[in-house]
């Protein structure tokens, strides 16, 4: 017993507190992996992209399945019929992408937000 | 010892310059908003905030479907049929040469959606009621930016139909190798 007493007088601080310290340094290690993540996450634009963030799950269930694009096989004989397909399929795309003007009209127009220098008469 | 002094005066005559070139520029901006227009900035804060909000999660869903239709012009089909023609020993070189074009038209259009999305979050952070004119001021640019990105849009349908050219001229002068008509 006595022996046991003095073992522990005779561990400095870190071996006392060495469990404590362990789990400090686990915790700031994940802060510090988190703070990385969270960094790019913001600064690559993933997180523009990222339509299950709150205020915007709503809109994620109406984001379209893109399933009508069909791979183009890299690989194989260049002939009539591979020609045709190709044609086929990226006139059908093409009209698809082409179809709406993303990011037109002017929503921010200050006459359309009511914010714009009222008419004086 | 002439020449530093002539130096460091012009260096100065031309902050000095800079200087009043900036503040009578800022002061014009300032004069453009009204007492009457700030007010009506305040009045219809609650609304334009709510509008802001809206059209920020409708820009994002677009930008999500619309990134995926054009990266999938490129990855499922340009890109492939690329391969597919130099693999055959054929001349790519010009629908390679659109292709990349359009990578970067496409890469350029995710930085200006990444910047105006970040200026309409800035907008929506502003407290319209106690700085309206900085409120004004950053839907403003916001605005820019998004007309930046409709640009970008615009850049993108041109290099779609820039590569059904350049696949037409391709077919046309491989008839004899790929045996179009035959």
């Amino acid at each position: 017993m006595d022996a046991n007493k003095e073992t522990t007088a005779e561990l400095g601080f870190w071996d006392q507190h060495r469990f404590l310290i362990l789990i400090g340094l686990a915790i700031t290690i994940a802060l510090v992996l988190v703070s990385i993540s969270m960094a790019l996450y913001s600064s690559s634009g993933a997180i523009q992209l990222d339509l299950s963030r709150p205020g915007y799950k709503t809109t994620s269930q109406t984001t379209t399945d893109e399933s009508g694009f069909i791979d183009y096989p890299t690989s194989g004989k260049l002939d009539n019929k591979a020609i045709s397909d190709f044609k086929t399929l990226y006139d059908a795309q093409a009209a698809k992408a082409k179809a709406v003007d993303a990011f037109g009209g002017d929503p921010l127009n200050p006459d359309t937000l009511d914010i714009s220098a009222p008419q004086t008469n | 010892m002439l020449n530093s002094r002539r130096l460091i005066t012009l260096g100065l005559f031309t902050a000095v310059l800079s200087s009043l070139i900036l503040l009578t520029h800022v002061s014009a901006d300032d004069s453009t908003m009204t007492d009457a227009q700030i007010v009506r900035i305040k009045a219809s804060c609650i609304n334009v905030k709510n509008s802001l909000g809206q059209l920020r999660v409708n820009d994002a869903l677009l930008r999500v479907n619309r990134g995926q239709v054009y990266e999938s012009m490129t990855s499922k089909l340009m890109t492939p049929f690329n391969s597919r023609v130099d693999s055959n020993n054929l001349n790519s070189k010009d629908l390679v040469s659109i292709t990349n074009n359009y990578n970067t038209a496409f890469a350029t259009f995710s930085t200006d959606y990444q910047a105006y999305a970040e200026q309409l979050s800035t907008a929506l952070d502003i407290n319209c009621q106690n700085e309206p004119v900085g409120f004004y001021d950053a839907v403003a640019n916001a605005r820019t930016k998004r007309s930046q990105v409709h640009a970008d849009v615009l850049v993108l349908h041109q290099y779609i139909d820039d590569y059904a050219t350049t696949f037409g001229t391709f077919v046309s002068d491989n008839q004899q190798t790929i045996g179009v008509g035959k």
